[in-house]
């Protein structure tokens, strides 16, 4: 009976020794303990701050872009609707070239004058296609220079009264060139 | 808490049990049925204890998980990404608009010059048709015929070089007459 409650004492014993070491942990890291849980909240308080920062400034971000897209778009539209109608103009000129050509060379086949106007069509959209600048001016200079050499024969043909050569050569040789 | 309390009762059970085999063993015909019972009690109230323990800590994990869910670190987090998201969209948005837009820019240009060269491929079609007419009387019916048939397939495949052969080939035939 004894020995039941000598151990029954040691166990009380060793428990109340356990909750003694607790206690003295406790009250010796007390300190620490408020000060790491004083750190997070500051912590915690400091990331809201920064994150409510942040959504301010994506929200801003958003609303620029937003502006900046919407004039560029607008912009581009523009842009679009003037390609549109310089492409229209370019057509018309070369229209105008080809009754001009017919105007002068009376006798001038329609095949011939088709091909005239088929081909400065191509140069033209050879120029309207071409996605490098450099490509894009050459392929002008090819065009500009192809019409004014139509005008000028045209012209020359009409000045000499159709004296000179029946067809026009030279633009027909540049077809052939090109 | 909980727990400590229930394994304290489920120890108590045992010694319960044990003290029945003991008094069992002492040939004590009264108490081991009522110390049975109370053991069985305990028991019992050990396992419900245990399970409401159980029951207990699932809802303070729920509740625990849906206070971060909404706390405001979190929330601010979520409208973070939610911002982000809406940027890379608007950035998207931008450059599909743009794709339409040049799309249907280079469709209406397309249809511009298909409508000019329509147009002249008419042209050249009545000059040659103004061409075989005047020569149907030179032709026989068959080679008349023929070159109609050219024409018109020609025409109707848009196909410009043919087109520009059938007048060259017209223009020497009409020469050759000339001579």
């Amino acid at each position: 009976m004894t020995l039941i409650k000598n151990w029954t004492l040691n166990v009380l014993d060793a428990f109340h020794t356990f909750k003694d070491e607790k206690l003295t942990w406790k009250s010796n890291n007390q300190a620490r303990e408020h000060q790491l849980k004083h750190a997070q909240v500051l912590a915690e308080k400091a990331l809201e701050a920064e994150l409510k920062k942040r959504a301010v400034q994506i929200e801003h971000e958003i609303l620029l872009l937003k502006t900046q897209n919407d004039t560029d778009l607008a912009m581009f539209k523009t842009k679009c609707k003037q390609d549109i109608k310089d492409y229209k103009q370019y057509l018309n000129a070369l229209d105008q070239l080809k009754k001009s050509i017919q105007t002068s060379y009376t006798h001038l086949p329609e095949a011939v004058a088709f091909t005239i106007h088929h081909h400065a069509k191509h140069l033209l959209n050879q120029m309207w296609e071409a996605k490098d600048f450099e490509q894009k001016m050459r392929h002008e200079m090819q065009l500009i220079q192809f019409m004014s050499t139509i005008h000028e024969e045209a012209h020359h043909y009409l000045a000499d009264s159709g004296q000179s050569a029946k067809l026009p050569e030279k633009t027909l040789a540049l077809i052939q060139k090109h | 808490m909980i727990i400590k309390l229930a394994l304290l009762l489920v120890c108590t059970a045992f010694a319960v049990f044990l003290l029945v085999d003991f008094l069992l063993w002492l040939a004590i015909a009264a108490l081991p049925n009522i110390l049975t019972q109370v053991g069985i009690a305990l028991f019992i109230l050990a396992a419900v204890l245990l399970l409401s323990a159980g029951v207990f800590m699932i809802l303070k994990l729920i509740l625990t998980a849906l206070s971060t869910y909404l706390s405001t670190q979190q929330r601010l987090h979520r409208r973070l990404l939610f911002s982000d998201a809406k940027q890379q969209q608007l950035k998207q948005l931008f450059y599909f608009r743009s794709v339409q837009l040049n799309y249907f820019n280079d469709l209406k240009r397309k249809n511009l010059l298909r409508a000019n060269n329509k147009a002249h491929l008419k042209a050249l079609s009545a000059a040659i048709n103004k061409d075989l007419k005047q020569l149907k009387k030179e032709l026989s019916t068959v080679h008349y015929q023929q070159l109609q048939q050219t024409h018109q397939q020609c025409l109707k495949q848009h196909d410009v070089n043919a087109l520009l052969k059938l007048q060259s080939d017209i223009a020497t035939l009409n020469l050759t007459d000339d001579v």
